[in-house]
């Protein structure tokens, strides 16, 4: 705000280059405050929160994470020191930013606004050593859990589980795109759990299974193959390059058949030659957390990428079963009356492909109400909000939905 | 303090919920109530920072003041438990906090923080119970979500610039120490205590780092929000646009934008503010930058976008406030004519503007011209370019208004006119759609840019009516159903409307004109008549259906447009009030009228004929089906002399029946017709009777005949009801000029005492009377003229007086009826005589007007009689047509019919009645001619339009004198012929009678009458006066105030002293 601008001063210290404070002492005091901070607020948590009425669905939750402390205990006992009373509320708490961070802020967010998610991460087994502990992304997680809701600050700092990830390849400092985030991250925490029952809930909790079809178009044969997805990455323009209206467009396009000609043929066994194939993708499995991919860029001449930000309205509410037909999927009646989701949060992207910030809006599930985290400030916002994110063909730097999170409406 | 003094006037609700906070607060409430004031200026949040020293030097700074209050405080029992409290507060804050001052900093920041949200939600609550009380309308849900998301903004605004002041304070403390203690190049690390200083300077920089991060992600918090509602703004501003277009259709609509502009504006205002704090975030990192500078990272990108968002939101805000429209034609905007002035406004939403700064607004035609061929090119010929005003008024806001435009076509060398010459577009010129672009030069706080807006297509046409109405359909089909507000090329292939949404806009057409819209039924059969069927939501019509074919000769827009204008012209009120059922097929009125009693009647709009309307009345006769009767439709022309309400009341029909009446009685379904209709009859001018007036008012009345033969068809004449005399100046008697005008008058006549019915008694008693008038001429003067003469001076009392002995022969009245049955033969015999057709009628009249007269010399219930005469009619059905036939150039044919017969007994009074015959169509003055001798029609019967024009009108009654040898030869004729004893002898009597008389006339030379007749007339006028006031009694309407005596002067009647003034007693009418 000075009127004559002063002389550019660059100082370089020690632990600035590095992003943030070197302190000698960061890593036990870190811990030390995560405990305290655990246990007293812990107190203050339920006596000092009058104006919460604790709802229903509050009383429920709390109950199931006595069952779970209860659990927890029997089964490790070494968790007692981590395991706190004040998350159950999943209050919503801003992340700082600490360098390029909104993306993995946006995402743990994401991940840790996600009871089902949560409830997985605190039956985690604590690494035995400090320095496992160090580079244990799960554990340093649950930390960071704990550190947001146990405190009464707007926002903590994830610069533990920042460093911790940088160990594992995830470096501050650059941007990322939030769908290689995800799948980093996800795949980070499932390699790092050491039960396997709980890497079989999370799996269970995130992935997708279909069956993918290989139709010779000559001979019928006919080849199968199931695999699993972590998101559903949709197009957002057709084969024809023509913006698609709507998500549920955007799944038909998805599930749509495609004819593999030209030099597109694959060879078949059973012609002994390249033949043109009908490609076909049927949906099996939808799991609780479903993560769908809005592929909102276009490769032009691929060399430039840029990002399409025209409108593409997505519903509060989705039914598969009104969006695909009963060819594109290959399922039980009841895994299909189970297709039913509503919206849980929305990763947006502004800006371009070159430079942008990410926020998210996520829906609290124990609240029911809507709140969107950019960073280290957090408000809450209403559906209007999040319908800003549809994007707009006239704003090109305006916010658009990347990552869609849906979350099954009555869970099984 | 200020906070504290808040809560502690919260609503108890919420003051509960202060007192459990502090209830489990480690911070009692008394501390924070001692120290208010202070506790609310530290920065607690800063404090909360791990390792910073702040904390703790708050924390003892908070004991220390609390030792300072301890000691202050006296010792008053109150005094002495406060003392008690804080000292133990102390004590026990000491002990809790001691080793963790950053806790306790946190803890009494999340206190603040609490209480604010505490203070929020009470303060929110409070201003719901308040917000009823003050008279502001109620808001929809959309408008208080805008303004809460405004208040927010600024709120989030406000915390933004607080968090940046905060920033500015931190990044100046820490260039401070960095200038200060930073010594680099110097190896101290040796020295402790320079360590110590570049580990705080570490700590601060780190602080200034995350203070930095912080206030950047409240501004992308910020952004986000300002976004959804920028995204709200717009949909109220489309939701405007689309009101606009309506309210162009003529839908009443709220088309005010004070409540949008406050709004852009604010929103504005706030985005402008931001982008302040952003160049100013700027500065900042100009002068202290490091690696991994959030700022130098993310406030470019922050520009960027909230640029964006500015722009966006200036472009939006920019609009066309008011199409353009003509001036005289304000409630169809958008339709333009060459040379003709127009105006249109634009203004700019967003009220912000640099006063040093003249922004120039301009227009353009046709920018982008689409490319048709032959699509017309114009030029804008005023000044198209305009400085944006600001007027000083907060209320006018940044508006262009082009108020005295004019367009020009502009020429196309070899394409001759230009307009649609060989190059003939595919477009219709009313089809053809032309845009006015606006675009503004803008530039505020740095930021400059291009605003653009257009109007809505418009039509531009060149000269007539004709081209306004249809241009105003395609402006209705563009805007009902254009998807795009901008599409020029829109009647290249111009979809159809859906039935729902045209059904809409027609009812806004109605609307705007007469401020009532179509009902469901008038719908329902527009709809019928559209699409053939009943509507369905699904149902669609064509463009060219709609305005283009038609197979009544006209399109279905302009029969509505016909009628839309009659509305406009005459009947908005009636329109307004419901009195005109107005779009019922001839299917629905006969269900409506059939249970109802005879006379109720409905007006409704002609399908048949362009902007007509009419009534249809039901009767119910003793036997048989009901029937239901319709008057030939009535158009502007005709309601420009007479009003809808007027007609109903005095409208007469002239049917086989005795007496002419007004079929029209009540209302659909049951309102009397004067209860109805009595607020909108025209003003009557009511005056003293005593007062002698020059004139007798003239009142027109319209009258319609009906023949037996003809069924149902009704046949409608306008009659010029004398009422004033002036017009009738010619007639010795006001009468006269009734009787030429048509069979109306002649009604009246017969009617006139005897029957005194209200209808237009007046005319009727004047009639009546005037033979007394005449009588001046002698009774003698009238014989000659015809039996019809006779019959007329029979009916005066005047003529009783005279000369009983002329009247003689009429008394025979009575005998006569059988007369009326000779009729059919006479008809043959005047087709014979007069080669005309007109004869028989001539016939039917003579006989029955002669029983009559003969029947009631001076007796009313035998002029009743006359009327009656509608049975010859029915008989001369034949002969009907023939006249029709002959008044093909002329009028309507049946008009002449009526008139004559009844028109006989009147030109019989009006023995010099010529000048009536000037003022009738041709068909009157045959009439008159006709009256009583087939010699007179057969003169008439070739020339009817020589005799219609004044001059020669006026000789005829010369030559009826000279018919009247004729005459009696005539009659001699028909005496045979009638068979009858009785007829025979009536004969003989007109002959004697006609003797002197024909003498009289034969004296008689146009050139003389003529004179007489203007000063005669006053006499007569006077006379009549006279005779009116006796009548007055019976008739409200009949004596005028204007009709004041003259001086009885010498004329060519009064000279005849034989004639005593006429008196008329009541009693003679009875």
């Amino acid at each position: 705000m000075c009127a004559v601008p002063a002389p550019r001063v660059r100082p370089r210290l020690r632990g600035v280059a590095e992003g943030r404070p070197r302190l000698q002492t960061r890593e036990s005091f870190c811990h030390s405050t995560v405990l305290l901070m655990g246990q007293r607020s812990g107190r203050q948590e339920r006596s000092k929160k009058p104006e919460m009425s604790l709802s229903e669905n509050m009383k429920a939750e709390e109950e199931d994470d006595r069952e779970e402390n209860k659990e927890l205990k029997t089964k490790d006992q070494r968790l007692p020191l981590v395991f706190g009373v004040a998350d159950l509320k999943n209050g919503a708490v801003g992340l700082y930013n600490i360098g390029q961070t909104c993306c993995l802020n946006s995402l743990l967010q994401v991940f840790l606004m996600n009871i089902h998610f949560t409830r997985i991460l605190r039956r985690i087994t604590v690494p035995p050593y400090a320095s496992l502990k160090r580079n244990n992304v799960p554990y340093q997680m649950l930390l960071l859990l704990e550190k947001m809701q146990s405190g009464k600050q707007k926002a903590v700092s994830p610069i533990d589980l920042a460093m911790c990830l940088s160990t594992h390849r995830v470096n501050m400092f650059i941007q990322h795109d939030a769908a290689q985030l995800f799948l980093t991250l996800w795949n980070l925490v499932k390699r790092q759990m050491k039960d396997q029952d709980l890497v079989t809930k999370l799996s269970d909790l995130y992935t997708i299974c279909v069956q993918e079809h290989l139709a010779c178009q000559i001979c019928s044969s006919e080849m199968k193959r199931n695999s699993n997805m972590l998101t559903l990455p949709l197009p957002v323009l057709d084969s024809n390059s023509h913006m698609l209206k709507t998500l549920e467009d955007c799944l038909q396009c998805f599930f749509h058949p495609e004819e593999l000609t030209g030099h597109n043929m694959c060879f078949c066994e059973y012609c002994d030659k390249k033949t043109p194939f009908l490609q076909s993708m049927k949906l099996v499995h939808l799991p609780q957390t479903l993560t769908i991919h809005l592929k909102r860029f276009c490769f032009e001449r691929s060399t430039n990428v840029y990002k399409l930000s025209h409108c593409l309205p997505f519903p509060q509410e989705l039914d598969f079963n009104a969006v695909l037909t009963e060819q594109q999927s290959q399922a039980h009646g009841s895994e299909k009356a189970a297709w039913r989701y509503e919206i849980f949060a929305v990763v947006a992207h502004s800006g371009s492909t070159n430079s942008g910030h990410y926020c998210a809006y996520i829906r609290s599930l124990t609240e029911c109400k809507w709140y969107c985290f950019n960073d280290s400030t957090v408000c809450q916002v209403s559906w209007d909000d999040v319908k800003c994110t549809y994007g707009h063909s006239d704003l090109n730097w305006g916010q658009t939905a990347y990552l869609l999170i849906y979350m099954k409406k009555h869970p099984q | 303090m200020a906070q504290w003094q808040e809560v502690q006037n919260l609503a108890n609700t919420h003051l509960e919920q202060v007192h459990q906070l502090y209830a489990a607060a480690a911070l009692p409430m008394a501390v924070r109530q001692c120290l208010a004031a202070w506790i609310e200026d530290q920065d607690w949040l800063q404090a909360t920072e791990p390792l910073s020293s702040h904390a703790r030097m708050l924390f003892h700074s908070l004991l220390a003041l609390l030792d300072e209050r301890l000691g202050s405080l006296g010792l008053g029992d109150e005094d002495f438990m406060l003392k008690h409290n804080l000292r133990k507060a102390r004590r026990d804050l000491q002990a809790a906090f001691e080793e963790y001052p950053e806790s306790f900093a946190n803890l009494v920041a999340n206190l603040l923080q609490e209480e604010r949200r505490i203070l929020r939600l009470g303060q929110a609550g409070g201003q719901g119970e308040a917000a009823p009380a003050p008279s502001t309308p109620p808001k929809s849900d959309r408008e208080q979500e805008i303004q809460r998301r405004l208040a927010e903004f600024h709120t989030a605004l406000q915390e933004a610039e607080r968090a940046f002041r905060h920033l500015e304070d931190l990044q100046d403390a820490f260039d401070f120490c960095y200038k200060v203690h930073y010594l680099p190049g110097q190896d101290q690390t040796k020295d402790p205590e320079y360590t110590r200083q570049v580990q705080s300077l570490q700590a601060k920089l780190q602080n200034l780092d995350r203070q930095r991060r912080e206030v950047v992600a409240q501004m992308q918090q910020l952004l986000g929000r300002s976004e959804t509602l920028r995204d709200f703004l717009q949909q109220e501003l489309k939701a405007w646009q689309e009101r606009q277009q309506r309210s162009c259709l003529g839908a009443p609509v709220d088309t005010r934008l004070h409540q949008l502009e406050a709004w852009f504006t604010a929103l504005g205002e706030g985005l402008f503010q931001l982008l302040q704090l952003l160049r100013a975030l700027g500065e900042l990192q100009q002068k202290v930058t490091y690696e991994r500078d959030p700022l130098q990272a993310e406030t470019p990108l922050l520009e960027t976008r909230l640029r964006e968002q500015l722009t966006c939101l200036l472009q939006s805000a920019f609009v066309v406030e008011q199409q353009p429209s003509m001036p005289n034609t304000p409630k169809r905007p958008l339709v333009l004519r060459t040379a003709s002035k127009f105006c249109t406004r634009a203004r700019l939403l967003v009220r912000l503007h640099d006063r040093n700064h003249r922004m120039e607004a301009a227009i353009h035609i046709d920018r982008d011209p689409p490319k048709t061929r032959g699509f017309r090119k114009f030029n804008i010929l005023t000044s198209s370019s305009k400085t944006l005003l600001a007027g000083d008024s907060p209320r006018e806001g940044l508006i262009c208004d082009f108020q005295y435009l004019t367009l020009k076509e502009q020429k196309i060398s070899g394409s001759g006119k230009g307009s649609k010459g060989p190059n003939e577009g595919p477009l219709a010129v009313t089809e053809e759609l032309h845009l006015i672009t606006f675009t503004l030069a803008y530039a505020y706080c740095g930021l400059e840019m291009q605003l653009e807006t257009s109007t809505l297509p418009f039509v531009i046409i060149s000269n007539s009516n004709h081209q306004l109405s249809s241009a105003w359909a395609s402006i209705l089909w563009f805007n009902m159903l254009s998807p795009n507000p901008k599409d020029q090329q829109f009647f290249a292939t111009p979809p159809p409307a859906p039935w729902p949404r045209l059904a809409e806009v027609l009812s806004w057409q109605f609307e705007s004109v007469a401020e009532r819209g179509l009902s469901r039924e008038h719908l329902h059969m527009l709809a019928e008549k559209l699409l053939g069927s009943k509507p369905s939501p699904e149902s669609v019509l064509s463009w060219s259906k709609f305005s283009k074919d038609g197979a009544a000769g006209f399109s279905f827009w302009a029969w509505l447009d016909g009628i839309l204008g009659l509305l406009q012209e005459h009947l908005k009120k009636l329109w307004k009030d419901g009195l005109i059922l107005g779009f019922v097929s001839r299917k629905q009125e006969k269900k409506l009228l059939k249970g109802k009693r005879t006379g109720t009647f409905l007006i409704r709009f002609s399908e048949s004929v362009l902007g007509g309307v009419t009534f249809t009345w039901v009767e119910h006769p003793e036997s048989g089906r009901p029937a239901f009767r319709a008057v030939v439709p009535y158009t502007t022309v005709e309601l420009a002399s007479l009003a809808l309400p007027d007609i109903i009341r005095d409208y007469q029909l002239l049917a086989e029946e005795n007496i002419p009446e007004n079929p029209l009685l009540f209302l659909y379904p049951d309102t009397p017709r004067d209860e109805a209709f009595s607020p909108y009859y025209s003003q009557r001018q009511e005056g003293s009777l005593t007062e002698k007036k020059e004139y007798l008012n003239q009142r027109l009345i319209r009258v319609s005949s009906r023949q037996a033969n003809e069924s149902w068809q009704t046949e409608e004449e306008l009659v010029v009801a004398t009422e004033n005399l002036e017009t009738l100046q010619l007639q010795p008697s006001g009468l006269g000029s009734l009787q030429p005008t048509s069979p109306g008058t002649g009604t009246v006549v017969a009617g006139s005492p005897g029957t005194l019915q209200p209808v237009s008694p007046g005319t009727l008693q004047v009639v009546a009377r005037s033979p007394g008038t005449q009588h001046p001429r002698g009774p003698g003067t009238l014989q000659p003229v015809s039996p019809g003469v006779l019959q007329v001076v029979a009916g005066s009392p005047g003529a009783q007086h005279q000369r009983p002995g002329m009247l003689q022969p009429g008394s025979r009245g009575p005998e006569t009826p059988p007369l009326v049955q000779v009729s059919p033969g006479g008809l043959e015999m005047l087709q014979a005589g007069t080669g005309a057709r007109e004869p028989q009628l001539v016939l039917q009249l003579i006989p029955e007007g002669q029983g009559t007269l003969q029947v009631g010399p001076g007796s009313l219930g035998t002029l009743q009689v006359l009327p009656g005469g509608t049975g010859m009619l029915q008989q001369g059905g034949a002969g009907d047509r023939g006249t029709q036939q002959v008044a093909a150039g002329a009028l309507e044919p049946q008009m002449l019919l009526q008139l004559i017969p009844e028109g006989q007994g009147m030109l019989q009074v009006g023995a010099g009645d010529l000048g009536m015959l000037q003022v009738l169509p041709g068909a009157v003055g045959t009439l008159q001619s006709a009256p009583r001798t087939a010699g007179m029609l057969q003169q008439v019967g070739a020339g009817d339009q020589g005799l219609l024009q004044p001059g020669p009108g006026a000789a005829e009654p010369l030559p009826v004198a000279d018919d009247q040898g004729l005459l009696p030869a005539g009659l001699g004729d028909l005496g045979p012929m009638l068979q009858g004893q009785d007829m025979q002898e009536l004969l003989q009597f007109l002959e004697q009678d006609l003797e002197p008389g024909t003498g009289t006339l034969e004296t008689l030379e146009a050139a003389e009458l003529m004179p007489n007749m203007d000063s005669g007339l006053g006499q007569m006028d006077a006379r009549l006066g006279g005779s009116a006031a006796l009548l007055d009694p019976r008739d409200p309407f009949l004596p005028q105030p204007e009709d004041t005596a003259l001086p009885a002067t010498s004329s060519l009647f009064t000279v005849d002293a034989d004639f005593p003034p006429l008196h008329i007693d009541a009693s003679d009418f009875q």
